[in-house]
């Protein structure tokens, strides 16, 4: 295999560090070039090609001409507020960061691949939703929240650009939410916290995807060029009662009519962790996704199971704890 | 040995209830819970014949291996006849649990409180065209009501009088997956809530299909989903195998629609012939 020059987006990121540290080791992978606006941790710095800019601000072109990479990762994309990054902002990052990005790939002829990571969210969830979703049914799905509208946008956007350059292969990995023990999302904020509001009366299925999986999959995708969509997930689907059983956790049933401001009432209060909107119908209907392009197409099989990755995530919350316990 | 075999009992369903609650149990990808399913069955067996006394006739003519896709007629939003169509299945030894029947259930059952994770754990499904692809081809029996949600608010002069059979989706799935059709008939489920009319504005706020009135309902409030004990009659017919047809004729409108309504005629038919075998619904 050629060895290849890569450069990545939101490399600053909890993910986006571990995927660039995994690049940097890659036979394959010549050069690892990385960009974000904040600085990456410290032994990532010394092993990879850093530069701070912002997405956002169209100052990529000049950057993306001298990195001259083989393979784009488009990795900055956000569904909830980090340290940094405030929700008024995420919109502009997600969209007109892609926007940026592929205005300034399209100026790069030695570009081979483009690998977008995108969300399953792009589906929303709803009680009359297939089971597992395919990836052509993100056209008839109806866009409800924020970051369901970014990511139809954007994946428009790279549909877009793969047409007009068809030498490139353009790639775009629809995740379920990731978990692992480095992540701050609202799925991670139910693993830490003791109690969790849930629907009165509903129990919906999950499917999610452990973090080294999330990054397995990217590389996969540098390594194994396929064009379009393709779905991301563990095996297996988890109700949420049994989730949380696995869990040990408390679940705090709340009817569905006074569910949002009662969440919003409790969070203030400290007593539950704040849920995003985004989330809410998640964790009222669930969501599928059909993973047969990842396995056939991408040749990708996550290590975990739904089950396995949840387990995983826990034992390792546990270790922390008792970690912080001891010391 | 006298008391033994209780306090055994007792340990056991003190483990299982430990297990349970330590989340250490199964479901499949569809969420179907074959612990919930098994604990569901003795309140099945009671329905089957105590309150409806179901008698069931051809469960032989469904294949015993591999996939195939039971047709019926239907009616009510609660999938009562899917359970003992399940049930009579399993008194034949066609499918002994382990849940390799599953049925569709209109949407909108899935939006009601209890209901939706109560019908997913024992096999339910919300009805669409991809999941029923998906189950067939993971080689399952499933029970589609083609009907659909005509079927579910027919009023009581219309039943058995079987509703258009749709665009013939289940005859797509059936071409595309090459399994078998065996048309079902199902005597007596259409007269457990009896439709003597319905308050389409209060449907509407509701986003119901129908908010029905009925001889208990809403008079006695949640009590009114008790189904009246009618007598049944289950009827498996012959299955009708389309493979010859292969799976390019399932884009062909024309074939599809005439096998929709043959199925739909042999059913109907065989609704007419159970209901004078039946002699009187309340028997």
């Amino acid at each position: 295999m050629t060895t290849r020059r890569v450069l990545i987006t939101g490399v600053s990121g909890p993910l986006g560090a571990r995927l660039a540290t995994r690049l940097a080791a890659d036979p394959g992978v010549e050069h690892v070039v990385g960009i974000d606006t904040r600085r990456p941790p410290a032994p990532l710095a010394d092993r990879i090609t850093f530069v701070e800019a912002d997405l956002t601000a169209g100052e990529l072109a000049p950057i993306l001409q001298v990195a001259a990479p083989h393979v784009v990762i488009h990795h900055d994309i956000t569904q909830f507020p980090e340290p940094g990054r405030s929700r008024r902002h995420l919109h502009d990052l997600n969209v007109i960061g892609t926007l940026q990005v592929l205005a300034a790939c399209s100026e790069l002829p030695g570009l081979r691949q483009l690998v977008v990571r995108s969300a399953a969210a792009i589906y929303g969830s709803a009680p009359d939703a297939p089971a597992f979703f395919t990836e052509d049914l993100a056209r008839s799905a109806t866009l409800r929240t924020r970051f369901q509208r970014d990511i139809a946008e954007l994946e428009r956007l790279v549909a877009a650009f793969a047409r007009r350059h068809p030498a490139v292969v353009c790639t775009t990995l629809r995740l379920q939410p990731v978990i692992g023990t480095t992540l701050d999302s609202p799925i991670m904020s139910l693993f830490r916290s003791p109690v969790v509001p849930t629907f009165l009366g509903f129990d919906p299925r999950l499917q999610l995807l452990l973090d080294e999986d999330a990054l397995g999959a990217i590389v996969a995708a540098v390594n194994v060029p396929v064009r379009g969509p393709v779905n991301v997930a563990a095996d297996g689907t988890v109700s949420l009662a049994r989730m949380l059983r696995r869990l040990g956790k408390r679940a705090l049933p709340i009817a569905a009519p006074v569910y949002a401001p009662t969440v919003r009432a409790l969070a203030r209060a400290g007593v539950v962790p704040p849920i995003d909107d985004d989330v809410v119908s998640y964790l009222r209907h669930g969501r599928g996704v059909d993973t047969t392009r990842m396995r056939a197409e991408l040749r990708f099989v996550p290590t975990r199971t739904t089950v396995e990755a949840i387990d995983a995530v826990a034992a390792r919350l546990r270790g922390e704890r008792e970690g912080t316990a001891a010391a | 040995m006298i008391g033994l075999g209780p306090l055994n009992d007792l340990r056991r369903a003190l483990d299982l209830t430990a297990r349970r609650l330590r989340g250490d149990y199964d479901e499949d990808e569809w969420g179907f819970d074959p612990e919930f399913a098994a604990a569901a069955e003795p309140l099945l067996s009671f329905l089957y014949d105590r309150w409806w006394r179901v008698t069931a006739t051809g469960a032989e003519h469904v294949p015993r291996e591999g996939r195939a896709l039971l047709v019926a007629n239907h009616a009510g939003v609660l999938p009562w006849d899917a359970a003992m169509m399940a049930t009579a299945l399993r008194r034949g030894g066609i499918a002994r649990g382990g849940g390799r029947v599953r049925f569709l259930v209109l949407d909108w059952a899935f939006g009601l409180p209890w209901v939706a994770p109560a019908i997913r754990r024992a096999g339910g499904v919300p009805a669409s065209p991809y999941n029923a692809l998906r189950l067939l081809r993971q080689d399952h029996l499933v029970m589609v009501f083609p009907e659909g949600s005509k079927g579910v608010g027919k009023p009581w002069s219309e039943r058995y009088r079987l509703q258009r059979f749709g665009r013939g989706g289940f005859v797509e799935l059936a071409l595309r997956t090459g399994a078998p059709i065996v048309p079902v008939a199902v005597v007596g489920s259409e007269e457990i809530y009896p439709k003597l009319g319905e308050i389409p504005g209060l449907a509407r706020l509701l986003g119901a299909p129908y908010f029905p009135i009925t001889p208990t309902f809403p008079l006695l409030g949640p009590f009114g989903a008790i189904p009246l004990p009618s007598r049944w009659r289950i009827a498996f017919g012959e299955p009708i195998d389309l493979s010859a047809l292969g799976p390019e004729a399932a884009d062909d409108r024309a074939t599809v629609l005439e096998v929709a309504e043959e199925v739909r005629e042999r059913i109907q038919s065989m609704v007419y012939d159970n209901l004078i075998e039946r002699q009187g619904a309340f028997r």
